[in-house]
């Protein structure tokens, strides 16, 4: 693992050119220079240089900051904020402790017992009506109850399982999907979409009992005790003479990307071998002879909203679109800005609130510019981000995967035969 | 420790609070290590200001200036930071006054061609929403998409269209500012044509902060051109290129660009992104030309022909946006290309005759071999504005020692074939050691007296444009 100081080199680099600007989601909210890529740089160089010193108050400007990645591609010198960033936290947390709230989440998802309760408990608000109630009530509060709805709105299942006949016979590849937390915990439509899809391409997907959470908020958060900790829990649980690992969230999908570097020797070559077999969900529906079933149609005007860590980490960004419009009867529209960052950003919404809305509210705003009446996006995290800026605006509009609206086709098709 | 503290009393903090809100107002050490520096690289130098106020109107900017010229608090105004001369560079401590808040667009007035903006607008901003109505707004320094419309007036920026187009100077047509006793002042108009006594509008455009502090401005637009198309042609030598160009304009062609990068630049490119630029040739000219559709396809065919003329290879013309879009990625990636090379880059850009580009070239080439220093040269050809850019590690005091001699015999050289210091950066600090080269005594005395008229105290940004007192 790299450490801050590692990072000098790379730091300095900084011309200090302020290209950055242009693109930072939090400079656009908050016009401070502490705030931007150059800001942070310039005083991590203070740090290392003996200028500044790295006290507590340091977490409060490395907080300012989604890893959205967005100023990586614009920076001239070719720095990687979100690289840096990660290990300044990591090394605040070393000297200066993590902060209550933060520590709480990654605590949370920690623990797949923790997450197994935290099942159980929504399982019971979800199915005792006492979340129709809280929703009423959350309309009545007016601005206090935002939080509610958005919860609320995370809770919706759209797809549930159902076993499909399949329409493509059996591949024979080994696969193993990776539903992460939120899919396994939290909200299980997403997950049932890319089983049923792949099921009906002819492919029976393995998801390996006791999985656990990717652990991408506690690396964002640089607790890196904890990410290694999920990432050999979860490396431990997959063979590595599979052909692919399918994820769909766009995390969990970098996760993997990230999981080699905490590691050295086998554990390291085989994390490594992982990464190599990992694919997302989309590209991996883009590659196949992909199923579509004629005669039936989906009416619905669809957008596509970019997760940063599919955009910008994986590189995914053409196929869900092409998935998306080779569902027939779908209206595609692109909306403006789509690989902008939503605003949740991992522990990002709940550290800073207000600017998180704020970017939140002009993702929506560009949702609803678009005229669809469907957002479809690959990453839980982003769909909190997107519901987020809709509630905020006062809107409601379905938030899906790609893999969720392909699976609805298959559904009606199976409904209507 | 102390040097982290604001050297500000107790009672003005609280009374600049009471103007901006404290929200506004950023006291701490961090905060204001974060605006001690600007684009220019100035090693390990640290002018920290005392206090960082985001200003949220001219109200609260006349109020915050009657309190720094009571005290004699120096105010530096800073737009996206992105000076090359060091401008916003805090050189006395005092006030940063960052204008990102004051960010709106006030209008856009199609029928007389012209828009009111407040000073934090980006540029491109600007230009994107005037666009959307028909209209254009030329000015496009490198930093567009960052740079705001307050420090592109101030600096008077250029780009690669100021052949054709001008400068940002030719643009303004009236300007809001404050003054340094903090009357807010109103200078120029609404019309095209205004002889009503002395030109104050351009007196404050490119004063660099020193006279007043602009809070609003009302920008000329033009018609934008129905279309566009960008030619690339490689040249065995310099002068080659020169001669092109000089023919183009005799055909009584005006392009819209006329820009150049040297081998060098081209190496450097190519070796970090693959444009597919000749790595062997001496010149590449990168030309634009604009018009009506039936124009423009003509004046390429001629602009084309005349540079195989004088013995250009691999013209390649854009048959689309897309293949615009590729040639200008090439030339805007020039520096990023240098900044990957070492950790700093500095950017000069001493401006000469046109017909004395090829002399220049040759001497910032002679310099830079003397002191063994990196030099990538680009720069707009068509107004003679040249740009070396200096790669290296300031870290090195050898290396810096070298460059600070290179730079002053450039401004030598540049002098000397009948140009000056700067075409479209400024003074700032970089080079204002270099003014009593490039001005008579009398020229300097009559500026530093208006600087006096306008800022009897002296706050307003101090020790830039003049050498440091």
């Amino acid at each position: 693992m790299k450490q801050l100081k590692d990072y000098s080199e790379e730091i300095y680099k900084c011309t200090k050119c302020g290209f950055c600007q242009a693109v930072c989601p939090v400079y656009r909210e908050t016009g401070l220079e502490t705030t931007v890529s150059r800001g942070k740089f310039t005083l991590l160089h203070g740090i290392l240089t003996g200028k500044v010193e790295f006290s507590s108050k340091i977490a409060k400007y490395l907080d300012m900051c989604l890893g959205c990645k967005a100023c990586y591609d614009f920076c001239p010198s070719g720095i990687s904020a979100e690289e840096i960033i990660t290990a300044a936290r990591a090394e605040n947390n070393k000297l200066n402790g993590i902060n209550l709230l933060k520590r709480f989440i990654i605590w949370c998802f920690k623990s797949n017992m923790r997450l197994r309760l935290l099942k159980f408990t929504l399982n019971i608000y979800k199915k005792t009506g006492l979340r129709h109630i809280a929703g009423k009530l959350a309309d009545k509060l007016g601005k206090l109850g935002e939080p509610i709805s958005i919860f609320n709105l995370q809770l919706k299942e759209n797809i549930e399982y159902k076993k499909l006949g399949p329409a493509r016979e059996k591949t024979g590849l080994k696969v193993v999907y990776f539903p992460g937390c939120i899919g396994n915990y939290v909200n299980s439509s997403a997950k049932n979409a890319v089983v049923m899809v792949l099921e009906k391409n002819g492919i029976e997907a393995q998801i390996p009992e006791n999985l656990s959470c990717c652990g991408i908020s506690s690396r964002s958060a640089g607790d890196m005790d904890t990410f290694k900790m999920l990432a050999e829990k979860n490396i431990s649980l997959i063979p590595d003479d599979i052909d692919y690992l399918v994820t769909d969230c766009a995390s969990c999908g970098s996760a993997w990307e990230f999981y080699p570097e905490l590691f050295e020797g086998g554990l390291n070559q085989k994390a490594q071998k992982l990464y190599e077999k990992s694919i997302n969900i989309n590209k991996f529906l883009d590659r196949i002879d992909l199923y579509i079933p004629e005669n039936i149609a989906l009416e619905k005007t669809v957008t596509y909203h970019d997760p940063c860590h599919l955009a910008r980490f994986q590189y995914v960004t053409k196929e869900p679109r092409r998935l998306l419009q080779k569902i027939p009867g779908i209206d595609y529209r692109e909306m403006q800005e789509a690989d902008k960052c939503c605003g949740a950003a991992g522990t990002f919404c709940i550290v800073k609130p207000g600017i998180s809305q704020a970017i939140s509210k002009n993702k929506a705003q560009n949702i609803l510019d678009s005229g669809a009446d469907v957002v479809c996006t690959s990453c839980s995290a982003c769909k909190i981000g997107i519901s987020q800026g809709l509630v905020s605006l006062n809107t409601k509009k379905q938030v899906a995967s790609p893999v969720e609206l392909l699976a609805r086709l298959y559904i009606q098709e199976e409904n209507t035969s | 420790m102390n040097t982290q503290l604001t050297k500000l009393k107790n009672n003005v903090i609280e009374e600049l609070k009471k103007i901006a809100g404290s929200a506004n107002i950023l006291t701490e050490y961090e905060d204001r290590y974060c605006y001690a520096y600007d684009a220019t690289a100035i090693g390990e130098e640290l002018y920290l200001p005392d206090v960082v106020i985001l200003p949220e109107n001219k109200y609260q900017i006349s109020e915050i200036l009657k309190i720094a010229n009571e005290n004699s608090i120096p105010i530096i105004t800073r737009g996206a930071g992105t000076n090359l001369v060091g401008g916003c560079v805090p050189l006395k401590g005092g006030i940063i006054l960052h204008t990102s808040k004051m960010n709106k667009i006030i209008n856009i007035d199609k029928n007389n061609l012209q828009c009111t903006a407040e000073p934090g607008v980006i540029v491109e901003k600007l230009q994107q929403e005037a666009e959307k109505q028909g209209l254009f707004y030329p000015p496009d320094p490198a930093s567009l998409k960052v740079s705001t419309v307050g420090g592109s007036i101030a600096q008077s920026s250029g780009g690669p269209r100021g052949f054709k187009y001008g400068t940002t100077k030719d643009y303004v047509l009236a300007l809001e500012a404050v003054l340094a006793d903090g009357t807010i002042i109103k200078t120029g108009g609404k019309t095209i044509k205004n002889v009503t006594g002395y030109n104050l509008n351009q007196l404050i455009t490119g004063s660099e902060g020193t006279l007043a502090i602009i809070t609003e401005a009302t920008l000329r637009l033009i018609p934008d051109p129905e279309e566009r198309q960008v030619l690339l042609a490689c040249f065995d030598s310099i002068d080659q290129a020169v001669k092109a160009v000089t023919g183009i304009i005799s055909a009584k062609i005006t392009p819209s660009t006329l820009d150049i990068m040297d081998k060098n630049t081209m190496q450097t490119i190519e070796k970090f992104h693959k444009t597919g630029l000749p790595t062997d040739m001496d010149a590449v000219l990168v030309l634009e030309v604009d018009g009506f559709k039936e124009s423009v396809g003509v004046q390429a065919e001629q602009v084309a022909g005349i540079c195989r003329e004088f013995g250009a290879e691999n013209i390649r013309t854009s048959r689309n946006r897309q293949e615009a879009d590729e040639i200008w990625f090439a030339r805007r990636s020039a520096f990023g290309a240098v900044a990957r090379l070492s950790p700093n880059v500095l950017t000069e850009d001493a401006v000469v005759p046109r017909n004395k580009i090829p002399d220049m070239v040759r001497n910032i080439r002679r310099i830079a071999d003397k002191y063994n220093l990196t030099v990538c040269i680009m720069g707009h050809i068509g107004d003679g504005n040249i740009h070396p850019n200096f790669s290296l590690d300031l870290r090195n005091k050898d290396e810096a020692k070298r460059f600070e001699k290179a730079v002053e015999e450039l401004f030598d050289a540049a002098l000397s074939l009948g140009g000056t210091l700067s075409g479209e950066h400024g003074i700032g600090f970089s080079k204002s050691a270099f003014m009593h080269k490039a001005l008579d005594k009398k020229n300097l005395e009559l500026m530093k007296s208006i600087k006096n008229v306008f800022d009897p105290k002296g706050i307003l940004n101090p020790d830039k444009v003049f050498e440091r007192r």
